[in-house]
């Protein structure tokens, strides 16, 4: 199965000698094909650097990580990532840089612009495919680098807390956008974020990171079915799971602060 | 209760500046009036005083007669100003791809960039017109020795602000690029160098400045031509007038260069996506 991600005994230690600094220890998880995963945690507790691992983009310091059956040695092609900052150049339009991992791997273009449009138009986009950056608003920015990571067809979605910078009426429409892609695609998704509500409402299961250093301190199934709509935010059992989540949160963080103090 | 027009003439500041913004004037009036007449206000003291204290021509001429001598001189010193504009050019078209160059360099080997930023800055700090005169000794009194003592001077602001635009991209753009199998030479060329174009446009700002005041320092030590040979020639005549002429026009050829930059400036924003 080209999307499965499989993750064993997770180690990264940052920097050497006594500067050295272990941000992530004994994570262990898998993703099954067409999954979405959610890690949870707050700032800074190593869910960033949990993802970078999986797309080939840090180096391991112990563990191993498999996507489809084979070991992770660097970036891959059939990841799709998507940051907090769209990170799209400024002098290309929203169609160039959609077209931007076409154009690095050296792929015939034209072959893609069909199907980069497709996308745009399908983000709502279409109106935009000329424009650049500096015309488009913030959450129509973070749609361009959603298209920008479907162009390739990649097997998984890596995402970075892609909506946290948006306010929150446009972060409620984009989260909605990305229950709908999801229906369509069904692409194998790790997702970070430290919104609870997010990860509820866009997650198929959601870890829960803490400690220092981090680890996965909680699993939780949503058992939602699909497809989803925004609503399902305001029923009991969707407040039930968030209420659960954020006791384990603030848990991991008191055992973290006690053993700081230590 | 105020009749409307007392109000009017107890607030007139405040009615010029409604009408001044009702034509569409507010935003020229600031920017263009203002200094313009500032500027006509200061020529016309050193007019007053200059003849009321019956200073000397020698020292200070009116300036009414420094535009007299623009007018009587103009071709002479339009002459000049050609080779000096020229070389100008010159030495600005060649410091901007060796900056750009060097700071390709310095951005592709983290070696290079160790073994060359920290003599960049070293040299910052020399006061580099002083070394003009060796250039004549190892150049001669011709144009390469003026045209290389500009280019020595003109090239560091290209340098370090390109080197500064290159090395400045965001950690998740170079996390981008490499998930996505980019080569370090293809994010230098698609990636690195557009972004560092704002930067490369300030650095040729400041750049075009000394390039000329480069030009003139050599003309000053050994020409035979051009506006600061000139500038030379006239003091050591006591003609303050067409010595000040001269820099007047040095002014102007000034200003049009930094023009010609800001303008090209303003097309490649145009292309980039102004943010």
């Amino acid at each position: 199965m080209p999307g499965v991600i499989h993750c064993q005994g997770l180690r990264k230690i940052y920097g050497e000698g006594a500067a050295a600094f272990e941000a992530v220890r004994g994570v262990n998880f898998a993703v099954d094909e067409g999954e979405f995963v959610t890690l949870l945690g707050p700032s800074g507790c190593g869910k960033s650097t949990l993802l970078m691992l999986v797309g080939g983009l840090e180096t391991l310091s112990g563990g191993s990580i498999q996507l489809g059956g084979t070991p992770v040695t660097g970036p891959r092609s059939e990841t799709g990532i998507i940051f907090q900052d769209p990170m799209l150049l400024p002098w290309k339009s929203a169609l160039d840089n959609v077209l931007f991992p076409i154009d690095m791997m050296r792929r015939p273009r034209a072959a893609y612009t069909a199907r980069a449009r497709e996308l745009l138009q399908m983000m709502g986009l279409g109106e935009a495919i000329g424009k650049k950056p500096s015309q488009l608003s913030g959450g129509m920015r973070q749609r361009v680098s959603i298209c920008r990571a479907l162009i390739g067809d990649p097997n998984i979605m890596l995402m970075d807390e892609p909506f946290s910078a948006l306010d929150a009426i446009t972060r409620d429409e984009l989260n909605v956008l990305m229950l709908d892609l999801w229906e369509r695609y069904r692409k194998t998704a790790l997702f970070v974020t430290h919104s609870i509500r997010e990860a509820v409402l866009l997650s198929d299961r959601v870890l829960v990171m803490g400690g220092r250093p981090a680890t996965i301190v909680e699993e939780v199934c949503i058992p939602f079915v699909r497809p989803r709509d925004f609503a399902l935010t305001e029923a009991a059992e969707f407040n039930a799971i968030c209420g659960h989540l954020r006791g384990r949160i603030n848990e991991a963080r008191r055992t973290q602060h006690a053993t700081t103090i230590h | 209760m105020k009749e409307p027009g007392q109000a009017l003439a107890l607030e007139e500041p405040v009615a010029l500046h409604l009408l001044v913004g009702r034509l569409g004037l507010a935003g020229h009036f600031s920017a263009v009036l203002l200094p313009i007449g500032l500027a006509v206000l200061v020529l016309l003291a050193w007019e007053f005083v200059v003849r009321w204290a019956k200073v000397p021509e020698a020292i200070l001429p009116p300036p009414s007669a420094v535009f007299d001598q623009l007018a009587q001189h103009y071709r002479l010193i339009l002459k000049h100003a050609l080779p000096t504009t020229l070389e100008t050019l010159l030495a600005f078209g060649i410091s901007i791809p060796l900056g750009v160059l060097l700071a390709a360099m310095m951005t592709w080997s983290p070696v290079l960039n160790k073994a060359i930023y920290p003599n960049v800055v070293l040299f910052q700090l020399i006061p580099k017109i002083a070394l003009a005169p060796l250039f004549i000794v190892w150049l001669g009194i011709g144009l390469p020795s003026r045209v290389t003592f500009s280019i020595f001077i003109s090239f560091f602001p290209i340098l370090v602000a390109t080197a500064a635009g290159l090395q400045s991209l965001p950690r998740d753009m170079l996390r981008l690029c490499r998930s996505v199998g980019a080569t370090d030479w293809q994010v230098l060329l698609s990636v690195r160098f557009p972004s560092a174009l704002p930067f490369l446009f300030s650095g040729m700002k400041v750049a075009v400045t000394l390039a000329i005041i480069g030009i003139v320092v050599g003309e000053f030590i050994a020409s035979q031509e051009g506006l600061g040979y000139l500038i030379l020639f006239a003091s050591s005549r006591q003609q303050t007038d067409l010595s000040l002429a001269c820099i007047l026009v040095l002014c102007a050829v000034g200003l049009m260069l930094y023009g010609a930059v800001v303008l090209c400036e303003r097309v490649f924003k145009h292309w980039f996506g102004d943010q």
